[in-house]
């Protein structure tokens, strides 16, 4: 049986007080719960506080704001109000995409994207779309004071990050685009069509001149090594280069330089070998 | 033990306030506090829907919720929609008439995403696609029916309002 303390502040003000006074004790932050509870139910504890953040009013976590140099996404968005934002939609299919598979639609009602973000697990879907954008964290720490971080350094295992104690995800920004002509897109193969967690995912978000020349490249894969990885020599090849009319060598050897990212591990969903092939195969199939 | 929580609600039209344990999960305070058995404890991981309920008009997964949160919300279950007294819910309605039930676990879980899906899909004044349909409801297992008659009764409700 779950058995645990939660305390519910409903300001900033509080939660940092929350924080500060909570620092000698074993505590969890709760968002939509999706991942939290079943990790408490697999691994009770004693003597656990949840510090609950449905009831924060603040928009810094909750709201999506757009401002000239990107979108800042509060880490208590769902991933129901991100599907429903034209802007998200219209500018980053990748995150749009990735969102859209995330499991179903009751999961999506509750799950935040700093949830996802903060479980850390290589095949968070809505994570592998912000590795490929760039995305930066915002974290802030007891005092109020913020650091930032480039999303593919805070994670730092499964199920690891860089947070601190004393320190909780705010927010997650998405650069503003350079270019309106862009390629981008999420697939994810498991081993159904709902409700699945992925056994190989790519993230892409390739923005291009009016020649179809890539000036930007954003290349992620989840699910076939400890955390979610930027692919950034793949990315470093391809730039400059048509995307819509590479020869077969430049797609080779695109997927060549992702395979060295790659560390999949067999498991109860996949074999090792079939991840790797699925990476390769998706990651030939978008350029061709 | 911690201390127990007061929470303020509405259950199926009507105001409520209780006492709770602050880690009580939503399925376990609707089917032992509230005694509303409707709402049904299938695998306890979100996978299989069976435990779904609306809250502020949004389908959820019961399990994956903790009761304290439904403070100042609004929480419909099975039992708010019909009962052989009282007439039954459309949705209600086109399952029996689509024979999209058989042993019947899934099928209040079932109603309720179909339920909240349609009250949308009314406000956006829109008829799904049977691919919208079939993802609206990705979210529920079923081991007898193999979905067929499920998908064409909520295709029903969605023609019909
Ligand atoms: C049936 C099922 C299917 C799923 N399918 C998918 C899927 O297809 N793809 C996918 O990516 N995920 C999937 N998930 C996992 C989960 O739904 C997502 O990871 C979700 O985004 C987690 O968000 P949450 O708000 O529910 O997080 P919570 O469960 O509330 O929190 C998750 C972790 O992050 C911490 N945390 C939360 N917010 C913050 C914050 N602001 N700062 C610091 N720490 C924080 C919590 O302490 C906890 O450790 C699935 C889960 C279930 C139960």
């Amino acid at each position: 049986m779950l058995d645990f303390d939660v305390i519910s502040p409903k300001t900033s003000h509080e939660l940092f007080e929350v924080i500060s006074n909570s620092q000698d004790k074993n505590y969890r932050f709760g968002a939509g719960y999706t991942d939290l509870i079943n990790d408490l139910n697999n691994n009770l504890q004693q003597n656990l506080t949840v510090i609950n953040l449905a009831k924060l009013n603040d928009n810094n976590f909750k709201a999506i704001n757009i401002n000239e140099n990107g979108v800042q996404i509060g880490a208590l968005v769902t991933a129901t109000q991100l599907l429903e934002n034209n802007i998200i939609q219209n500018n980053y299919p990748v995150l749009w995409e990735a969102t859209n598979s995330v499991a179903s639609g009751q999961i999506r009602a509750s799950a935040t994207i700093g949830g996802n973000v903060c479980q850390a697990s290589p095949s968070g879907d809505m994570s592998c779309a912000l590795v490929a954008l760039k995305a930066v964290c915002e974290i802030i720490d007891s005092k109020g004071n913020i650091r930032e971080e480039n999303i593919s350094d805070f994670f730092r295992g499964v199920k690891k990050t860089s947070l601190k104690k004393n320190e909780i995800l705010r927010s997650i920004f998405v650069p503003i685009n350079i270019s309106k002509n862009i390629k981008s897109g999420y697939i994810k193969v498991g081993t159904r069509n709902s409700m699945e967690i992925a056994i190989a995912s790519i993230a892409y978000h390739f923005q291009k001149d009016e020649q179809n020349n890539v000036i930007d490249a954003g290349y992620a894969i989840g699910a076939v090594a400890p955390t979610i990885v930027f692919t950034k020599d793949a990315c470093d090849f391809i730039l400059g280069k048509n995307i819509n009319s590479l020869n077969e060598t430049d797609v080779k050897q695109f997927a060549n330089l992702i395979k060295k990212y790659a560390k999949p591990i067999s498991d109860i969903r996949a074999s090792a070998w079939y991840r790797e092939e699925v990476l390769i195969n998706l990651s030939e199939t978008i350029l061709k | 033990m911690y201390n127990m929580v007061e929470i303020n609600f509405i259950i199926n039209g009507s105001k409520m306030t209780k006492r709770i344990k602050p880690s009580t999960l939503l399925v376990d305070f609707i089917r032992d506090d509230l005694k509303l058995k409707g709402t049904k404890v299938g695998c306890m991981e979100g996978e299989c829907g069976a435990c779904t309920i609306i809250i502020d008009g949004t389908a959820i997964n019961s399990c994956m919720y903790l009761a304290i949160n439904i403070n100042g919300k609004n929480v419909t279950t099975i039992e708010g929609l019909g009962t052989v007294e009282k007439p039954l819910d459309l949705v209600q309605e086109k399952m029996i008439a689509h024979g999209a039930i058989q042993c019947g676990f899934c099928t209040s879980g079932v109603v309720m995403t179909t339920k909240a899906f349609s009250e949308k899909c009314k406000n956006e004044d829109k008829i799904p696609t049977r691919d919208e349909v079939k993802k609206s409801l990705e979210g529920h297992l079923c081991r007898c029916t193999g979905y067929i008659k499920i998908i064409d009764a909520a295709e029903a409700v969605y023609k019909k309002q």
